[in-house]
This record gives structure tokens, sequence and C-alpha cells, in this order.
């Protein structure tokens, strides 16, 4: 057989070039680096100074304000489920990576995500890319990450970034196309000005299905993150993994649940603001 | 503070309900793993056995069949191509889990997702389970599987086939609730059985439903079984996390390559023979 014996490795092929991006750029990931872990870091110690106590008090208070009650009761039993599982530390470090992912995925997204509504061509060519985007599993986003940055939580939360995207940019492209024309329309005759017209027209009525689009960014991060947690991300995840490859069931089972109960408050909180958003209490 | 306690005590908990479980449930869980690693084996001994070209060509007939002829000779030459780049082996493993465990996972959904299309009672105690496994991240399932069935591709089976059971149950209960009034009244006025009701009337409205919980049952199965790799599944999820750990650039690139190859094939696959049967049905 003539065919068995061709051989060809594209990896052995880039894997040069990422050396060389490596040796070359490498102020410029150390950089980006160093940026993300002062950042994560920050949240992180915001998260972590209040005594656990007075963090669930403060959750729950800020929950009942802006959602309702139940969603403050229940975001309240949640964080006590962390806290008494022993994993209040790991749980915290979970929700800062969250909360930094998510936060970059939509400052990359929104902006994206109006300009393919107002630009058709753009729109077009997006959409094969977040189809293929949203096709490929999750582990596949880990390895470029990997390849550039390394073990650790920069890695994790580069490719947390990348995999949330997808979910808002194309919420917020709906959001935007959905708009009824009237109210464009209705803005442009009584002289608003473009900045207006976004701000106080186009985002109110698009905020429902941004909103969706955050909360489905929100969980599929989650689910990234502890995924990341078998590269070295630390949180909950890593203690799933050290649970699994030491075989100590009970503490993979406790950060399992921990990672459920911080799933169903990111969820729930998200779904309040949601709630308080829908258009039967705004219009 | 009790909360050490508290933790510890869940921990003893936990580890002692579990050995009780594999004492007592010992041959239990044998024979599970056993089932599953034997129907998992045969399945790959049936895409394993013959030589790579001969795959490669079967499934760019399907493809030619389903999508097209572009669609046939690219999946064709992707195909070869993972056997170029040296992973033909995981590549055939990684496709008889994700077979497996998706025909598993079919087998106890489809009639379970009827059953609770016909039934509300039964819908109402299945919903809030399914709500529950599609909230926890899927990497959760591993440990179980691996307390009780440990390392190797039955344990990666039995966690794809958690996760890829409810999308199916979802979407086919969906289906069948979704039949239009009209043609039940329509099949109450001219007498039918209730065999023929469900047969002639029900199930060719809910086919395309069905055929969309398929097409994300295997998704959702492909995603698990490349996570399962962790757990000495075999095949690429296994070549991927060995790279990733030990920072193997070249491999970890290749292993990449050929999971986008056969991510897209399987999805694309799967959601033109939905959407065909969609046309059918119309």
């Amino acid at each position: 057989m003539t065919t068995t014996d061709i051989q060809f490795s594209p990896g052995e092929f880039l894997a040069p070039g990422v050396d060389w991006l490596n040796a070359n750029l490498h102020g410029l990931f150390k950089g980006i680096t160093q940026v993300i872990e002062a950042v994560l870091g920050a949240v992180e110690g915001v998260l972590l100074a209040p005594h656990p106590y007075l963090f669930i008090g403060i959750v729950v208070v800020g929950a009942f304000f802006f959602a309702n009650r139940r969603v403050a009761v229940f975001a309240g039993l949640m964080l006590a489920f962390c806290l008494f599982s022993g994993l209040w530390v790991a749980s915290m470090q979970t929700i800062a990576l969250v909360s930094v992912a998510v936060l970059i995925s939509v400052a990359i997204a929104f902006p994206l995500g109006v300009l393919a509504a107002r630009v058709k061509r753009v729109d077009e060519a997006f959409l094969p890319i977040l189809n293929i985007m949203q096709t490929v599993p999750p582990w596949v986003y880990l390895i470029p990450a990997v390849i550039l940055f390394s073990l650790g939580r920069v890695p994790a939360i580069i490719a947390t970034i990348v995999y949330g995207i997808p979910p808002m940019l194309r919420l917020t492209t709906l959001a935007f196309k959905q708009l009824p024309k009237e109210f464009l329309e209705l803005g442009q005759a009584s002289g608003a000005s473009p900045k207006d017209i976004l701000f106080k027209i186009e985002l109110p009525t698009a905020a429902p299905t941004l909103l969706v689009g955050l909360n489905q960014c929100i969980l599929m991060s989650l689910a990234m993150v502890v995924l990341a947690g078998l590269v070295g991300a630390g949180g909950l995840g890593a203690e799933v993994t050290r649970g699994l490859s030491r075989m100590e069931m009970g503490l993979g089972l406790r950060a399992g649940l921990a990672i459920v109960a911080v799933a169903l408050l990111l969820d729930r909180l998200s779904r309040g603001a949601l709630q308080r958003h829908s258009p039967s209490s705004h219009l | 503070m009790s909360i050490p306690d508290f933790s510890n005590q869940f921990d003893s908990v936990v580890d002692s309900s579990l050995e009780w479980l594999s004492d007592h449930g010992e041959f239990l869980f044998n024979g599970l793993n056993v089932l599953l690693t034997g129907t998992y084996k045969s399945v790959l001994w049936c895409i394993a056995y013959p030589p790579y070209y001969v795959i490669a060509i079967a499934i760019a007939l399907i493809g030619w069949r389903v999508v097209g002829v572009r669609f046939a000779i690219l999946s064709g030459l992707a195909l070869l191509f993972c056997n170029v780049i040296g992973l033909w082996p995981e590549t055939v493993s990684t496709l008889a889990l994700v077979l497996t465990a998706t025909v598993l996972a079919l087998v106890v959904a489809i009639p379970l997702g009827v059953l609770a299309g016909l039934a509300p009672s039964v819908d109402r105690v299945v919903d809030p389970v399914l709500d529950l496994i599609q909230t926890l991240p899927p990497y959760i399932y591993l440990l179980p599987a691996i307390a009780l069935l440990g390392y190797g591709p039955a344990t990666a089976l039995l966690a794809t086939f958690i996760v890829a059971v409810p999308p199916a149950i979802r979407l086919t209960s969906l289906g069948i609730r979704m039949t239009p009034r009209e043609f039940i009244e329509l099949g109450d006025a001219s007498g039918v059985t209730g065999w023929q009701m469900f047969f002639k009337i029900r199930l060719p409205f809910a086919k395309p439903s069905i055929m969309a919980g398929v097409n994300q049952s295997l998704m959702m199965a492909f995603g698990m079984v490349v996570i399962a790799g962790i757990v000495g599944s075999g095949g690429l999820g296994e070549s991927i996390y060995g790279a990733v750990r030990t920072l193997d650039i070249a491999k970890s690139i290749n292993a990449a390559i050929a999971i986008v190859i056969l991510t897209m094939i399987l999805d694309r696959l799967a959601q033109h023979a939905a959407r065909s049967r969609m046309g059918e049905s119309q």
C-alpha cells in the first residue's frame, strides 16, 4: 500500500510557528496574562473580603431589591450550601472566573452583535463562523489557549471568553433586528440623535432578548470554567478533578453539588433580572 | 465552626454508601460493565475491522445520499486526512463510543418521551429530573460512573448516555404533544384503534421533532465523549487530554483537527437527515 505511507502532521508543521509566537510575542502574552491575573485577583479579593455570612447577606438583600423575594431566599440557600460544603473559597474563585469571563465576552459580543444587526454583510460573514464555533465541543477551545498561555487560570478564562461569545452575539443581533420599526421612525421623526435612539429606544426595547443572551452566556461560561479545572484553572472544577483523580468521591460529589448551587444561583439571579425587564412589567 | 465536621461527615457518608453499593451490587455493576464494554467493543469491531478507506468511502456514500455530492467528497477527504495525520484508530473509537452511547440513549429516551407526551402525569415526574440533568455541567456525570464502574469505556458510555438522554426525551414528548387537534378528532371520528392512532397519526406528526432530538442527542454525546477522555475512554478525547497535560503542541493540534472534522461530519449528517425527514412528512 502506498496510501498508508503518506503521513503528514499539521501539528508538527504548526508547532514551530507556535514556538515562534511564544518566543517573539512573549511580552504580549505576558502582558495579557498579567492584566487578566490582576483583574481576577481583584474580583476574587472583593468576593472573599467580607465574611461569608456578610457576603450572603449582601447578595440576599441585593437579590431582594433587584429581583424578588423568592430569588433572594433561593440565592441565600445556594450560597449557604457552598459555605457549608466547605468549598466557599473555591466557589468564590469559580464565580470570579465566570463573572470576569462573562464581562469580557459581553464587551466583545455586544458591539459585534449590534454591528451585525446593522450591516447585513457582517451578519452573513459571522453566521458560518458562529455555526462552527457552536458545534465544536468545548474541549477544543482549551487547546489553543493552553498552547499560547500554558496551564493555569489565564488559558481557562480565554477559552471561556471565546466559548461565551457566540450565544451573546447571536441574541444581540436577534434583539436589534427584532426591534419594531415604528419606534425607530418615531425617534427619527422627533429628531432624536443616534445616541439617544440607541440608549433610549433601542436598548430598553431589546433588553429582554439581551438578558436571555446574558443568561445563556453565563451558563455556558460556567460549564467551561468547570471543565477548565482540568488545565489548572482552580475553583470548583479543580476540586472535581481532584476528587476524580484521587478517587475521593465525597469531595468530588460535594464540589459537583456546589457547582450545581452556583449554576442555579447565577441562573436564577439573571432570570430574576430578566423577569423585571419582561415586557409585561415594562410596557 | 462546624463546617469541617459537616463536610467530613458528608465525605464519609458518601464513601461508605458507595462502598456498600459496590460491595452489594457488585454483580449488577459488573454486568453493566460487561454489557456496555461488550456493546462498545462489537460496534468498534464493525468499524475498525475494515481498512480506513472503506469506512471513509462508506461515510462519503451516506453523505452523498443524505446531503449532497460536495459534502460527500469533502467528508471522504476529511476522513482520509484523519488517517494521514495518524489518528485513525482514535477517530474510529471515538465514533464507536458516540454511536453506541447515542443508540443506547435513544432506545431509552424515545419510548420514555412518547410516554411522557401521552401521559401528563409521567411528564410531571420526568420534567424536573430532566431540568436537573441539564443544569449540571456534564463533567459531573463522570463521578458516579467512575465510582461504580472504574476507568474505561464503560464509564464514558454511562456518562455520555446520561447526557444524551434528556434532549431526545424532551423533543419526542414535545413532538407527540404537538399533534394537531383536528387530526386526533378525525382519527376518533373515523374510529381508529389506539395503535393506529399512534402509528398513523401521532408518530408521523412527531417525526420532525423526534429527529431534531436525535440530532441534539448525538451532538451532546459527542461533546461528552471527548470530555470522557479523562477517564480513559480511549479515542480522541484521551489523546487530547494527554497532549494538553504534557503540553505536546503538535499532537494536541492534530487531535483537535480530527475532532473538528468528525464533529462537522456528524452534525451535518444528522441535521440533513432530520431535515429530509421533515420534507417527507410534509
